[in-house]
């Protein structure tokens, strides 16, 4: 079994497809002028391919994610037949008397250079563009048709994919991929999500142990692929997929119920949230406004680490009206730690480094633009901004500052923007949770991030394969800590929301409710799951069963005593909590 | 062959959309169609060209058309700028 990150839920079992996705270095042959016609029609028949492929994608993208996405292949499109290159290629390969697929590569290459060479951020990144139709294009000179032998109900192990692979596979009709790279918030993972695409990423070597044909199971619940099953683990899988698949659709008819519990608690849903094509998750799996949503990820895909406060103020307005009325709550850019860092420093130990608010503060010229723009995208609905990675008071006094004097400059300058917009902190460092009745008196919310809590309180690394098993969520420590938390905040009335991993976990749910959390907010695609058990327990359970979680001296057993409580109470979801061990 | 002056209006500048929308609409006409910014000038039905100008907000660029359709050409290329590509401005 090889175990990576469960990023879209549903079970796939099906013969495994690999697929290289690695730019290929094409070599040099010389052509015998009577064969160079020939060479020229390979080239124009792989153009029209590739053409092809790229026609699938865009009407897939604009059916699924909407017309603001296609953008980028509409651009491939054009760079296919693009008067500078297509005939820079065909003379090459007459007067070089070269095989086109060398011919590609270098004219392609010496045009990525020059785009990489200068100055324009946005430049280079249109160089990868360049790159992914040049490696379009020789796949089809290679062997003719490659996405044809992406059998209909295959899955896809990759070393990585991009959105516009995952896209095409769809189209064909996979049952599910996997990957040895990648993360949760990686554009394929968002693109899998939408396209309701089983998928598992950073497994970290899922190429090295299967090959075409194998036969795999992905578990999209717990992130397990299983190669080459026995009978026994197939039959149960067999089981687990159709079970599956009747839970999504009654987790459809949740979408118009409220989030509420027996005895009359509501229980707000969110969304995180990252990149606009989620957008219209928000209302397909009834997420009441986004209580999560990242900026790095659109400021990394632009490539560029300074995206000017208009194209900000653009982005965001796009999701302030998408959300309203409910609120949007932006996160202040939170770089560092496993983010890349655009100014390319390296540290030693990064999560105890430069991150989140530390750099911000540093760096007026990225906060300033981004504060300034979701300011003046509050003018247009609900707006909470967020600040990650606070450890002191004075961060958070430092901040406050800087906002009123923005805001005094926006009110000069004549702009729009809401005078009260709430300022609250991620609670991820434990100082702020011991600290929290302080925090709780000079911010308007909290948010409790319980990846960071957990990895700063247990100082575990669950990245590192030998320290792995002690990462443990529902550490009574943690859960100590979110109890601070929330209680700090309802003591001082302040609303606190948790936007970790841990509010998709089925056993965590009634506890944090038991713990006094008001709020979650999730991944869209969960929110329907997490209601499903919400609506099957009062909140006077949560409490008895906090209670015993906050003494529970054994992980296992404390999992044994929810699993059994599940079973008891919320429609048999227990059966997908692990793999093959629980059921 | 006809020259026309336009200026860059929409926020963003020429990036990938505005730089797609140029190119395709170039290429409904006949005529030859090139693009100056300062001293450098690329093909205008060449989307890697338009791309390379790099155009920001407030540029000045001066559109060059030759060919049997390029007071037409002239005319729709202006328009397009003229309009901001649609964009907010």
């Amino acid at each position: 079994m090889v175990k990576g990150i469960a990023v879209s839920p549903g079970i796939a079992i099906g013969p495994a497809y690999l697929y290289a996705r690695v730019s290929f270095d094409v070599e040099k042959r010389s052509i015998d002028s009577k064969l160079l016609k020939n060479e020229l029609v390979r080239f124009e028949d792989a153009v029209r391919r590739s053409e092809r492929d790229l026609k699938k994608i865009i009407s897939i993208t604009r059916e699924k994610l909407g017309e603001n996405s296609v953008t980028i292949f509409e651009a491939q499109m054009l760079m296919l037949r693009d008067q500078s290159l297509y005939p820079e290629v065909v003379s090459c390969i007459e007067n070089s008397r070269v095989n086109a697929g060398f011919a590609v590569q270098s004219v392609m290459t010496k045009h990525r250079r020059m785009m990489e060479a200068s100055g324009s951020e946005y430049l280079r990144e249109r160089a990868n563009d360049l790159l992914d139709i040049q490696d379009r294009i020789i796949r089809h000179l290679r062997r003719g048709r490659i996405l044809s032998s992406v059998d209909e109900n295959s899955i896809v192990a990759s070393e990585n994919l991009t959105a516009a692979d995952i896209i095409l596979f769809s189209r064909r009709g996979i049952l599910g991929c996997v990957t040895d790279f990648g993360g949760p918030t990686s554009h394929v993972s968002i693109m899998a999500r939408a396209l309701h695409v089983p998928a598992i990423v950073s497994t970290h070597g899922i190429t090295n142990e299967v090959k075409s044909g194998d036969i795999l199971i992905l578990d999209g619940i717990t992130g397990e692929v299983i190669v080459n099953p026995d009978e026994e683990t197939l039959a149960h899988y067999v089981n687990k997929r159709e079970r599956y698949s009747r839970l999504v659709q009654e987790d459809k008819a949740l979408v118009p119920l409220p989030a509420e519990t027996l005895d009359g608690h509501h229980v707000g849903l969110q969304a995180n949230l990252e990149l606009r094509e989620e957008l219209v998750q928000l209302a397909e799996y009834g997420a009441e406004g986004i209580g999560l949503y990242r900026t790095e990820m659109a400021l990394l895909m632009e490539g560029r680490a300074l995206v000017t406060e208009t194209e900000q103020f653009s982005q965001y307005l796009e999701v302030v009206q998408a959300a309203s009325p409910a609120a949007t709550t932006f996160r202040i850019l939170d770089l560092g730690g496993d983010k890349m860092l655009p100014m390319g420093n390296r540290e030693h130990n990064p999560f105890l480094g430069w991150r989140g608010i530390r750099i911000m503060l540093d760096k007026m010229e990225l906060l300033v633009p981004q504060l300034r723009a979701m300011l003046r995208a509050s003018a247009f609905g609900p707006v909470r901004i967020l600040l990650p990675m606070v450890s002191s008071i004075r961060e958070v006094r430092s901040f406050r500052a800087i906002m009123d004097k923005t805001m005094e400059e926006l009110a000069a300058e004549g702009v729009a923007f809401d005078p009260k917009v709430p300022m609250g902190v991620m609670v991820e460092v434990p100082s702020v949770a011991l600290a929290a009745d302080q925090f709780a008196r000079e911010t308007d919310f909290f948010s409790i991030g319980t990846n960071d809590l957990t990895q700063y309180v247990l100082a575990v690394d669950r990245g590192n394969d030998l320290v792995a098993h002690l990462y443990d969520e529902m550490h009574p420590a943690v859960l100590q800590l979110i109890q601070m938390t929330t209680k700090a905040a309802k003591a001082a009335g302040i609303p606190v929301s948790l936007c970790g991993e841990l509010a998709t976990n089925m056993r965590a749910i009634p506890v944090l409710l038991g713990l006094g959390v008001e709020t979650f907010s999730a991944s869209p695609i969960y929110l329907p799951g997490m209601k499903r058990v919400i609506r099957a327990m009062k909140l006077s359970e949560g409490q008895a069963l906090a209670k015993k979680a906050l003494i529970a001296s054994d992980p296992a057993e404390f999992r044994a005593v929810m699993d059994k409580w599940l079973e008891e109470h919320a429609c048999g979801v227990s059966f997908f909590l692990d793999g093959k061990h629980s059921a | 062959m006809i020259e026309r002056e336009v200026i860059v209006t929409n926020r963003a500048g020429l990036h990938t959309r505005p730089a797609s929308m140029i190119v395709r609409l170039a290429s409904q006409f006949r005529s030859e169609f090139f693009i100056q910014k300062d001293d450098y000038e690329i093909n205008g039905k060449s989307i890697i060209g338009v791309m390379t100008l790099a155009a920001e907000q407030g540029a000045t660029l001066i559109l060059q058309f030759d060919g049997v359709d390029e007071e037409a050409a002239a005319e729709a290329l202006a328009l397009l700028f003229e309009d901001g590509f649609g964009e907010v401005k």
